[in-house]
């Protein structure tokens, strides 16, 4: 018998990153409204990663490496790779950037964190598999490492992406 | 811009908060007809996993009523309640306004749907509620402080709260964050309200208090 390498549930809070290569691995982000949440997995090496972006632009942050997806999103990919994922065969999904409130005179933020990871991702010749982003509900999403499978949860349902 | 505010400013602003937060405890109290009791206010710089965390949880379920705060002084401002307990502030709510008999109410419904009234009747109180809370500060200002119409919304609080905290934490790592807890003992209602002012908008606050250059 074996320990696993990492605890079972990795949760990506407001600006984090988690990846794992457990064969029970579960990476987890709650409660994303505005926020996006992109989720890369390897179906060779079966490790995955899920990062948590709070801002389409700013500078590389210690504290939160993923606060902003222009200066976050190499750190992410980068530390992915690091632990076993090949990104040319890997399979990318978002979800999140919805809009949840009217503030500021309907400042869409949810709409342009979709925009900027979207593109952020082409210019790196990357394609993102499947998406769940816009509307008006929250989502917490999941990541099973074992399999690749991705579900979103609103309030209302419980969907594989 | 990042929060400058000094430790000495940061204690005149928790003070006056503070005090507002009163204001707006009692101002749901006689709203609602009930003893409503304030919890000492929480007031700290914090990053946004932590105002998360201090809403109970990013996943956890909420009924929130958000107001924006616009004029002299600038930001957020929710009322937070546990779906259930939504529910009963609205029954109470509601009896004060009709008047004893029946209400349309059925406990055996889905508890996230509020019907029409409830969600009116929740969004007054919002709006008494932080409109107590503007008014008190903005005895301190020489300029109108005003709460935009309330946004009801029944969603994971880490949903709601995300894109109150990406307004906040663009050009900074932390907010200031103030959250009380109103709770009326007789009927089990717990609610909270959290105010999330713009960093940059404090100076003029701390300005009017007389507290120059902290």
């Amino acid at each position: 018998m074996t320990l696993t390498e990492s605890p079972a549930l990795l949760v990506a809070g407001i600006g984090e990153m988690v990846m794992s290569n457990s064969p029970d691995g579960h990476l987890i982000a709650y409660g994303l409204g505005s926020c996006v949440a992109l989720s890369v997995w390897d179906p060779r090496t079966k490790v995955g990663g899920l990062a948590h972006f709070m801002l389409p632009n700013g500078p590389a942050n210690a504290a939160s490496p993923v606060k902003f997806i222009d200066s976050g999103l190499d750190t992410y990919l980068k530390a992915v790779e690091a632990k076993g994922a090949f990104l040319g065969r890997s399979i990318l999904k978002a979800a999140g950037a919805a809009s949840m409130l009217t503030i500021g005179g309907g400042l869409a933020i949810g709409k342009r964190n979709a925009e900027s990871l979207q593109a952020a991702l082409i210019e790196r010749r990357l394609t993102l598999t499947a998406v769940s982003l816009g509307g008006t509900a929250g989502r917490t999403v999941q990541l099973d490492v074992a399999d690749g499978r991705f579900l979103i949860k609103s309030l209302s349902s419980v969907s594989e992406l | 811009m990042t929060l400058t505010l000094s430790d000495a400013g940061e204690n005149i602003v928790a003070g006056t908060f503070a005090r507002a937060m009163k204001r707006a405890g009692e101002a749901l109290g006689s709203m609602s007809g009930q003893v409503i009791d304030v919890q000492t206010p929480l007031i700290k710089r914090c990053s946004a996993a932590d105002v998360l965390e201090m809403a109970g949880g990013a996943e956890s379920v909420v009924l929130a009523i958000y107001l924006g705060i616009t004029g002299s002084l600038q930001g957020h401002a929710l009322l937070l309640f546990a779906p259930p307990d939504a529910h009963r502030l609205a029954q109470i709510l509601l009896a004060g306004l009709l008047g004893p008999g029946e209400l349309p109410f059925d406990p055996t419904a889905d508890e996230l749907v509020f019907d029409e009234l409830e969600a009116s009747a929740l969004q007054e109180a919002g709006n008494i509620t932080i409109s107590a809370f503007l008014n008190e500060i903005g005895m301190h200002l020489h300029e109108p402080v005003q709460p935009t119409p309330p946004q009801l919304i029944i969603e994971m609080a880490g949903a709601v709260l995300d894109a109150v905290l990406l307004d906040l934490v663009t050009e900074a790592d932390q907010v200031l964050a103030a959250k009380t807890t109103f709770s009326e003992g007789g009927r089990a209602i717990d609610g909270t309200m959290f105010v999330l002012p713009r960093p940059d908008s404090l100076q003029v606050l701390l300005d009017a208090l007389g507290a120059f250059g902290l």
